[in-house]
């Protein structure tokens, strides 16, 4: 496959890249805003995820309904999501659709924010909030990332509570809007058949208006509070047990050791934790990622049990990454993750679709385009001392704990 | 573009598939084995579950663990799922991989171990995959409504009951095993940077021993329509209602499709507007096509807060009755457009497109190229969308509700 990438920038700042590949089927297309959850002030706590959906009701000429038959009549796959600290609004299109795909995606960029709007889907948020309510390994995670980040931004609730939400006022959202939407905090990005230079000039046509002014962020190193907590719930019917403990940031060279070390320990299938944990029916579900954020990393341990086994499973869990911090991986171990990884990327970037977020997120947190082929090559290069080295840095074996479910002592 | 299809039939009757793909690097396979839970003795609901998890405990010379380490250092992203006809395997790699990854599946399922000491933790994951359906009320709701929706044992839960799973032996589930996994019957799929005589060659040595069992369809009983409501203190209230359509090989399935795509195709489609867009009443609210081979249902689920929950269910059974009195030009193009669209997205990947041919063999006995599709898509006129409408309306509804409290259903049953 050949791929090209390729960049400009507008005289406002906004930066627009591609990773053109001429023998794709379809191309995609990404605004990525830096910003979420941890750029927010407490009082407007929701307020990046309630504006994504916000950006979706309609334009100065576009109505919401307009917004929506768009995307559809053009047959798009399309969509958006907002973390702690990215909010991406995205399409992918059969390639004639690009200039139609950018007019609408820029077009939402400003939105109209209409207050009847604003009243009706304030509803849909808490519907959002009541739906997650009845995922419990959702309610572990946001929980979780509050206990282990306490005093720092990332912290902060991505979707807000029912109280905050409630009390959104459409001026806090303008505001935030206009403090967070400046063109030198959003990338366009283009992935897969995509023709580069009207790519540029349509954003350019839709963008280039945009007032430029300084966006910034704290990005404080955080270490975790390490603290243990308990939350009861007899209507939770199994324990879930969720483990947070510091890696490498994402602009951390050290974060392809981290990956590997998540793979090797925590991988669904095949990993230390499957074999101590789920191998023997101890949990149902033992998983382990790697979380690379702005200035900041996490790993995040997921494991899922019947009540009366959960102090086992959670005594095994950190007895294994305790004996992972001593021993490190085994050279097998090592060959496994790197080839399980190559593989799913490559599969990955055979989809437009699948390349956009990576393309983008190299962007947006070092500056940077690396083919994928380069990526791998610079995972297939990490040793076993830097895996090793890597856990025993940020101390695996000491996680910030949170439990939920019908247990109230553990 | 024209797609390279490949189809072989061995000599022991098991179906080999391939679709050959430019400008990828990897190859995906699909695996379907007709040994699903819809073949489960009643007694012994929850067999093809525990067999799915146990067949990968160890086969050939490999141990458990020696299995993961080969599929692993292949690259091998595999996986295994219990669907209602057939145990389905799929797995995707580099296609330079295929060949090793193809042998040590030939032990899966030729030569898997079925050890004693690895049963009792299989069982157990089964019992706690039914038990987490608890914490899952969503995917329970769906769950239980196709299981009341389907003839039965179509549609029942694949991991049976606490019961069934509790009085299952071993010896039981081996026999599942010997009784369904069979040559004929089975389809083998390839798709992406493949070599199909190579293929031919490495599969035909593999299984070609294989020997083929009779198969025949479970004994389907029909489900009468009705209401459950299944209590739950949820923080939402969770709706699902199910009515018949045509299954794929109907000649009328393309009308079918567009009419789901016009309910509830994207963000402009019927369901969305009126449920969400409008009123604000859920973040989810969406119509699925299901097909099983004879069977088939549209699939509606709307997640809520409970004081909307009766607003909710009275507005999209309106909007599902209301398809039947027209369709706007407009609409119809779009759902055109997106259906066609799906297609080619779907067509640049490799696991997609495996597992699109194994379903279409399965259900057609052919393969369909993306432009007769196409052109099915492109020639369903607004009058047969109807036609098809009045002749499968929608009504004589299975409803499932699970959250605090029940609500109104009875107009969901005619006149």
């Amino acid at each position: 496959m050949n791929m090209e990438f390729r960049q400009a920038k507008l005289d406002n700042g906004l930066t627009i890249i591609a990773e053109v590949n001429p023998a794709a089927a379809s191309m995609a297309a990404g605004f990525f805003v830096r910003t979420g959850s941890r750029d927010e002030t407490p009082e407007v706590s929701g307020v990046s995820h309630f504006l994504e959906h916000m950006m979706f009701k309609g334009t100065p000429r576009r109505t919401a309904f307009d917004v929506n038959r768009e995307f559809d009549a053009m047959g798009a796959n399309y969509n958006a999501f907002t973390t702690e600290e990215n909010t991406v609004y995205f399409g992918a299109v059969l390639p004639s659709f690009q200039t139609g795909l950018l007019d609408l995606l820029g077009d939402m960029m400003r939105p109209a924010l209409r207050r009847e709007d604003f009243n009706v889907e304030k509803n849909v948020i808490l519907d959002e909030i009541a739906r997650y309510e009845d995922q419990p390994r959702f309610r572990v995670y946001e929980r979780l990332m509050g206990q282990h980040f306490q005093g720092h931004p990332l912290a902060n609730s991505i979707l807000g509570t029912t109280e905050s939400v409630r009390a959104m006022k459409l001026e806090g959202m303008q505001d935030y809007f206009d403090r967070r939407y400046s063109p030198g905090n959003v990338l366009a990005v283009g992935v897969g058949q995509v023709d580069f230079t009207p790519f540029v000039d349509k954003v350019a046509e839709m963008c280039a208006s945009w007032p430029s002014y300084e966006v910034t962020r704290a990005t404080a190193p955080f270490a975790g509070t390490k603290t243990r907590t308990i939350v009861a719930d007899r209507k939770v019917n199994r324990e879930h047990i969720g483990l947070m403990s510091p890696a490498p940031s994402g602009q951390d060279e050290t974060r392809f050791a981290a990956q590997l070390a998540a793979t090797i320990v925590g991988d669904e299938a095949g990993s230390r934790l499957f074999y101590a944990l789920v191998d023997p029916a101890i949990a149902d579900e033992a998983s382990m990622a790697y979380d690379p954020m702005d200035g900041a990393g996490a790993f995040l341990t997921f494991i899922s049990a019947d009540a009366d086994r959960a102090a086992q499973a959670l005594q095994i869990a950190q007895a294994e990454f305790r004996k992972f911090m001593d021993e490190g991986p085994s050279d097998q171990e090592m060959r496994a993750a790197k080839n399980k990884i190559a593989s799913s990327a490559t599969l990955k970037g055979e989809l437009p679709m699948g390349r956009l977020t990576a393309v983008g997120f190299d962007w947006v947190y070092r500056k940077e385009y690396i083919p994928l082929a380069r990526q791998i090559e610079m995972l297939f290069d990490v040793t076993r001392d830097q895996v090793m080295e890597v856990v025993r840095t940020h101390d695996l074996a000491s996680p910030t704990v949170l439990t939920l479910g019908p247990l109230e002592n553990l | 573009m024209a797609e390279k299809f490949f189809i072989k039939e061995l000599p022991n009757g098991l179906t080999l598939l391939g679709q050959q793909m430019e400008h990828v690097a990897s190859a995906a396979m699909t695996f379907v084995v007709p040994a699903g839970s819809a073949h489960d003795h009643s007694e012994a609901a929850g067999s093809a579950a525990v067999a799915c998890e146990w067949v990968l405990r160890g086969a050939g010379d490999r141990s458990t663990r020696q299995l993961n380490e080969a599929l692993d250092s292949l690259g091998c992203q595999h996986d295994e799922n219990v669907q209602s006809e057939h145990l389905a395997f799929s797995a995707a790699q580099l296609g330079r991989n295929l060949a090793d990854v193809l042998a040590i599946y030939a032990d899966i399922i030729l030569r898997p171990r079925l050890e004693d000491a690895t049963f009792e933790p299989c069982r157990e994951l089964t019992l706690q995959d039914l038990s987490s359906l608890e914490d899952e009320p969503a995917r329970k709701c769906m769950l239980m409504l196709r299981e009341k929706f389907y003839p039965y044992p179509l549609g029942r839960c694949v991991y049976g009951t606490a019961e069934s799973l509790r009085a299952l032996t071993a010896q039981t589930v081996r026999k599942h095993l010997a009784a369904h996994f069979s040559a004929r019957g089975s389809i083998l799929s390839i798709a992406g940077n493949i070599d199909w005589n190579a293929f031919c060659d490495l599969a035909e040595t593999f299984f070609g021993p294989w020997p083929s069992r009779p198969q025949k369809p479970p004994k389907a009983v029909p489900n009468a329509p009705g209401v459950t409501h299944e209590k739950k203190e949820s923080a939402q209230t969770h709706i699902a209602l199910a009515y018949r359509t045509v299954p794929i090989s109907d000649r009328r399935y393309y009308a079918a499709r567009m009419a789901e795509t016009v309910l509830s195709g994207g963000m402009s489609s019927r369901l969305f507007t009126e449920v969400r867009e409008k009123r604000g009443l859920a973040y989810h609210v969406s119509t699925r096509y299901h097909s099983l081979k004879k069977h088939a249902g549209l699939f509606t689920y709307a997640g809520t807060r409970p004081d909307v929950a009766q607003q909710t269910f009275d507005v999209t059974l309106h909007e599902l009755r209301r398809l039947v009195e027209g369709i706007e030009p407009d609409e119809m193009d779009r759902a055109r457009t997106q259906l066609k669209s799906a297609l080619v997205m779907q067509g640049e990947s490799t696991p997609s497109r495996s597992s699109a041919l194994a379903g279409d063999w399965y259900h057609l006995r052919r393969l369909r190229s993306l432009q007769e599709l196409s052109d099915a898509i492109d020639k369903v006129t607004v009058d047969e969308v109807l036609g098809y409408l009045r002749e499968f309306p929608p009504e004589d509804f299975t409803v499932l509700v699970v959250g605090p409290e029940n609500i109104d259903t009875h107009q969901a049953y005619g006149a």
